[in-house]
């Protein structure tokens, strides 16, 4: 609640805050899905200001276990604006995304993205 | 899940893939090579009895795809080795299409004891589905889906796009700076 996390796709907007984690109790980790209104936004993009859209977390900076025991962490909190359904708003995702998309079902995601860390 | 998870960490570990026989263009010849070098390691081919190339491309004839377009993204990104993006011409095809491939699937393991279905996105629209079968992944767009998010430029466009490393460790060069000062510098003290 209340994150303000960055657009890493090109639907238009910049900064989302976080508003809602749609699972778990504690709050959306790497690969959850979130409700989220839009704070900042390019001036003609899809997406307003104002705004309520869900997105996927694909970096966080806290850091996540893999099932090897290794963690992976990232420098900032990105998130992916998607539509109800999991369509990505946008077409292009930018930065690296982490392999966690995979099995939390959004392939969608990783086919757009330019890198997979 | 379990077969695409572990198929992965062995492709990780044993990367003998021979790519310039799969860019040659001939699909039979490439996955006879793959057979072959794979042979000691039944997992991985697990990975490609869930759905193989030839195969999708046979379903996608039967059930009349249109403008069927088979990318191999083996050596841009090692999460998959092909990308089968197909046309659907309304939402029914689209969800048809998909389908027609899990039906494929059911029908090629039928009498096991256990079943691996692909996991499918995107099913309850008709606009974009993803069926992910290990190292095959095929995307089942319409039109108006695939005009715009144009999966064949990001893919096709992709090695092109390489960062510069040698200009990278020509930055971390250290430079001493020259003293023009009057002041001499603080270790000659």
């Amino acid at each position: 609640m209340r994150t303000v996390l960055k657009v890493v796709d090109n639907s238009g907007a910049k900064k989302v805050m976080c508003i809602q984690a749609l699972k778990g109790k504690k709050g959306a980790r790497l690969g959850d899905t979130i409700i989220a209104s839009v704070k900042e936004a390019m001036p003609n993009g899809k997406v307003k200001k104002g705004k309520v859209v869900y997105g996927v977390v694909v970096r966080a900076a806290m850091q996540r276990g893999r099932c090897d025991g290794s963690e992976v962490k990232f420098d900032d909190n990105a998130v992916v604006l998607v539509d109800k359904q999991g369509q990505p708003i946008g077409t292009r995702v930018f930065g690296p995304v982490p392999h966690e998309l995979r099995q939390k079902k959004h392939v969608k995601i990783l086919t757009l993205a330019e890198h997979i860390a | 899940m379990w077969a695409t998870l572990r198929s992965r960490y062995l492709h990780l570990s044993a990367k003998t893939l021979p790519s310039s026989s799969l860019t040659n263009g001939s699909w039979k010849l490439g996955f006879s090579g793959l057979n072959q070098t794979f042979s000691s390691s039944t997992v991985e081919r697990r990975s490609n009895e869930l759905l193989s190339l030839q195969e999708v491309e046979k379903v996608l004839s039967d059930v009349r795809a249109d403008d069927v377009a088979v990318v191999p993204v083996g050596n841009q990104c090692d999460w998959a080795d092909f990308m089968v993006i197909a046309t659907g011409r309304s939402q029914w095809h689209v969800k048809n299409i998909a389908q027609a491939l899990i039906y494929k699937v059911k029908q090629k393991q039928k009498g096991a004891k256990r079943m691996v279905l692909p996991s499918v996105q995107g099913q309850e629209t008709g606009k974009w589905i993803v069926i992910d079968s290990g190292r095959v992944i095929v995307h089942a767009l319409d039109e108006k889906a695939r005009a715009y998010y144009n999966l064949e430029n990001l893919w096709t466009a992709k090695p092109a796009q390489k960062e510069p490393v040698e200009e990278l460790t020509k930055v971390f060069v250290k430079v001493r700076c020259i003293n023009n000062s009057k002041k001499p510098a603080q270790g000659s003290d």
